[in-house]
């Protein structure tokens, strides 16, 4: 196994390489990964899979002409051939006078806990053990039927430089278990239900996953009918994020406010949100996933307002779009290391929590939903917000209580015009992959229940 | 490479395993996006590596490498992955027999994207631009991303199987943008082969027909007036029908999902209105998810899932045919040797009815007519979900005023009871990506069907 000292190495070597053969602007980014899973189907154990190697990508910039190029193979000579093909790529292309420069060094956080040794030190056979063990306990709970399931131990090793001076190489860990089951219902089967434990460690909480998952399946085993009109629904955080991640965030992309894709790309410092809503993006998050040092330029990760009690205050930028726009880079870039795209994304959402906790709010609700998941949200239109989804499961509220799962139910609107509508936030935060935020009540939501 | 893994796989003979598979890929991958005239990738690369699949004591070991130097490490890796496994398992993992097959499929590609240069491929992203900007004044912005691989893959199993395939792809994908006022849009498209090469581009998906079907469908969207919520009866189109085939009923139909799925236990019985049928093809001649073999080694094949409205036989790879005790139907499929195969659709439909198209439309009063689609997804329940980007009111059973961004529901297994006429017509396919945990390149399609009230959900505002 490589390390992180070598593959900066490579780095060094590539930027050298390319600013003597001619590239005005050079960057290599090399990762190291290694990816331990197990795959559990119809509960057993039927695979474990190992995937492991180097990726090495390589920008240049000739007279503002660029031209990028992959290795997958971590040696030197490799890596010479991949700043020659780069370079050749740059030839062809045609120049961006947009283009400004390259990332600048820039302050790194410290964030503690980033990385585990014990993924890289545990045996498959313990990573499988944890597999089973939370299978286990699942189908010991009444009608739960374990469908399928995973664990997985996964080290990720990353160095990136830059003829600016930016020099900069971390390691992130990431332990995670998984389940998913169904119920059977007087008709059917429920929908499939989830959860996961992620962490940097293989302290995978397996009761926590399996208790979640029992839980939203005993709600679903009754099945109810729904009334369509507009009523208060509540949101997990896993459905919200998925409704935000094809609506709100791309509309505080840098790049899709500079090229006029958002529709809030003109409302800084505008209220675009009830008051209650404050919502950051946070890369430094100690207890957040997608948190590490550097973004995919060197730039600094950080924690980004972008909507505070209402308010919009920032968008997300990258280095490129930063500089065109005249504003820094909020160390929001993401590379496809094969594909050389570097897009602007989130990191993990944060979103403040209220003060009562969800058994008390939904215990005041006369009638409305509890939308665990959704389906559709990718279907959504990130240029108008317009979204039409199907909840599911979803939860139908009557007199405070949790009364049965309703089939087939939609919920339509538009994603700016909700988040004015936020009734309440929960106290209590979910940390979840791309989300930390708990429950939001949304009232007078259009819902289309199934005739 | 052939001889690399040949060599490889005779090393494992002395391997306690009962199958050892090694599926190698060298090949040309290109990517290119263009947004709004500026190349914002261009990355082409040659992509070698392995993928090792060990049965042992019943249980799977996978492993991925690009070090084909060191192959043997990364056998006994998967070997002994695999055996931390199978302690666990109380039926030990079997696979239906197939016989060994050795063959060299060819390539019917007579344009390598390789051999095209950089230059006539921005120049296409260029012309294509420039059809979609030309189209409507209101078109604001537009991304293309284009993608081109060939190349070859080997698959040798310890069972005597040795296949070597070509690796074939053009892909082009529009995204565009269009305002009105303090209206935004957006709509997408995307053409796609797996058979033919660049020629595909010049003379099938031509920056002309690209960039049209792309930039009608904005304008159709800022011209739209709002659905409706609630049920009405519909008429969905090809590229419509195409995608409920697919997402409503096809993955139902994955026999490594069926289990978790109401249609579980169900084969033999009637599970949808009279008349319809529904197959998956693997060998629909020049389809996006056609070969000759599956990434087992298994010969495609045509999987008739609904037979005259019964549920008839299950898409399977070698594992799970040994399962339910049917015939391996050619569906295992890997995105690439990054991944193991695992049960994936290729081209999916609904078969021909016995409707004209006109009549069709003509007892609806109010419905709408849905023609193109932007995203779907299924769950396990049957719920499936279809967000469209292209629809129309039937008023008085003729087509009337375009419908802006809605989507559609509803639980599969109900919505089959509610076809009340299928058109007598030859349709063209829907062309595009699957994601079910990695990517397969499929196509989806079927003639005009028409569903009676209460099969589908409206999603609108009003």
């Amino acid at each position: 196994m490589i390390d992180e000292k070598e593959l900066l190495d490579l780095c060094d070597h590539a930027v050298t390489l390319g600013v003597e053969k001619g590239a005005d602007q050079i960057e290599a980014i090399a990762q190291f990964k290694s990816e331990l899973e197990t795959e559990v189907e119809q509960g057993e154990v039927s695979s474990v899979n190992r995937i492991m190697g180097n990726e090495i990508a390589i920008r240049v910039f000739v007279e503002k002409r660029m031209g990028s190029a992959f290795t997958n193979i971590a040696t030197k000579d490799s890596v010479s051939e991949a700043v020659s093909l780069a370079l050749q790529a740059a030839k062809a292309a045609n120049p961006d006078d947009d283009f400004v420069s390259l990332s600048k060094p820039s302050e790194y956080p410290s964030i503690p806990g980033l990385w585990n040794d014990s993924i890289i030190t545990t045996d498959p056979g313990q990573v499988v053990n944890e597999v089973v063990e939370i299978v286990k306990r699942g189908a010991s709970h009444k009608d739960l039927v374990p469908a399928m399931a995973s664990s997985g131990a996964n080290a990720y090793l990353v160095a990136y430089a830059n003829n600016n001076g930016v020099r900069h190489a971390e390691k992130t860990s990431i332990g995670y278990g998984f389940l998913a089951a169904i119920a059977k219902t007087e008709s059917g089967v429920t929908p499939m239900v989830f959860a996961v434990d992620i962490g940097r460690g293989l302290d995978i909480r397996k009761e926590a996953i399996v208790h979640e998952v029992a839980e939203i399946l005993d709600m679903c085993k009754k099945e109810v009918m729904g009334k369509s009109g507009r009523h208060t629904v509540v949101f997990h955080p896993r459905a919200l994020l998925q409704l935000l991640q094809y609506t709100l965030v791309p509309s505080i992309k840098g790049e899709n406010v500079a090229r006029g894709k958002s529709k809030i790309g003109d409302k800084i410092g505008e209220q675009i949100a009830s008051e209650k809503i404050t919502l950051y993006d946070d890369g430094t998050h100690p207890k957040g996933i997608a948190s590490s040092i550097a973004d995919d330029e060197g730039v600094a990760r950080q924690k980004t307002t972008v909507i505070d009690r209402g308010v919009l205050r920032s968008f997300l930028w990258d280095t490129y779009w930063g500089n065109r726009m005249g504003v820094s880079s909020t160390g929001n870039a993401s590379r496809n290391m094969r594909e050389g795209l570097i897009e602007i994304k989130s990191t993990n959402i944060v979103i403040e929590p209220g003060t009562r906790s969800i058994e008390n709010i939904i215990s005041d609700i006369d009638y409305g939903y509890y939308i665990q998941n959704v389906q559709g949200a990718h279907s959504s239109n990130p240029e108008s917000g317009d979204f039409s989804i199907v909840g599911n499961p979803a939860i139908l509220i009557e007199d405070g209580k949790k009364v049965g799962q309703v089939h087939g139910l939609m919920v339509s609107g538009n994603a700016f015009d909700l988040l004015k509508q936020v009734g309440e936030i929960a106290k209590e935060p979910h940390y979840l992959q791309g989300i930390i935020a708990p429950e939001i009540v949304f009232s007078d939501t259009s819902i289309i229940a199934k005739e | 490479m052939f001889d690399l893994l040949e060599r490889a796989l005779e090393r494992t003979r002395d391997l306690k395993a009962s199958y050892v598979e090694l599926r190698g890929e060298d090949g040309f991958i290109e990517y290119l996006q263009m947004d709004d005239g500026r190349i914002s990738a261009l990355t082409q690369r040659i992509e070698r590596g392995c993928a090792i699949r060990v049965l042992a004591d019943g249980a799977w070991g996978f492993v991925t490498t690009g070090d084909l130097e060191n192959l043997d490490g990364a056998i006994e890796d998967a070997y002994s992955i695999a055996k931390a496994a199978a302690p666990t398992r109380k039926e030990p993992i079997e696979l239906a027999e197939i016989n060994a097959v050795r063959d060299k499929v060819k390539s019917s590609a007579k344009e390598d994207p390789r051999n095209v240069s950089v230059e006539e491929k921005v120049d296409y992203l260029q012309d294509t631009m420039n059809v979609i900007r030309d189209y409507d004044e209101r078109i604001t912005a537009v991304t293309l991303k284009m993608r081109n691989a060939s190349g070859e893959k080997f698959l040798l199993t310890s069972e005597g199987t040795r296949i070597q395939s070509p690796v074939n792809l053009v892909w082009i994908y529009p995204w565009v943008t269009g305002k009105d006022g303090t209206r935004l849009s957006a709509a997408r498209y995307e053409e796609a082969s797996t058979h033919q090469g660049w020629e595909f581009m010049k003379e099938t998906a031509t920056p002309e027909f690209i960039g049209e079907q792309v930039a009608k469908r904005v304008k159709l969207q800022l011209d739209g007036v709002p659905a409706k919520g609630g049920s009405f009866p519909c008429v969905m189109g090809p590229r419509v029908i195409g995608v409920l085939a697919h997402e409503a009923l096809g993955h139902l139909a994955e026999a490594d999902l069926t289990v978790n799925t109401p249609f579980n236990g169900r084969i033999g019985e009637v599970v949808a209105a009279e008349d319809v049928n529904m197959i998956d093809d693997g060998t629909y001649p020049g389809g996006l998810g056609t070969t000759k073999y599956d990434d087992e080694g298994t010969p495609t094949s045509r999987v008739e899932i609904i037979k005259d409205s019964v549920l008839t036989e299950l898409m399977t790879n070698r594992e799970y045919a040994a399962k339910i005790g049917q015939r391996p139907t050619g569906n295992a499929r890997a995105e690439s040797y990054l991944y193991p195969p695992i049960i994936r659709m290729r081209n999916t439909m609904f078969e021909k009815g016995d409707y004209v198209y006109d009549e069709i439309f003509e007892d609806i009063d109010f419905g709408y007519y849905c023609a193109d689609f932007r995203g779907g997804q299924a769950q396990m329940n049957a719920s499936f979900q279809v967000g469209v980007q292209e629809a129309y009111e039937i008023v008085n059973g003729e087509v009337g005023r375009p419908v802006m961004d809605l989507s559609i529901s509803g639980i599969a297994t109900d919505a089959l009871f509610k076809i009340d006429a299928i058109a007598k017509e030859d349709f063209p396919f829907e062309l595009g990506r699957c994601g079910k945990g990695q990517t397969a390149y499929v196509s989806s399609g079927g003639p005009t069907i028409r569903f009676s009230k209460g099969g589908i959900t409206f999603g609108g505002k009003e």
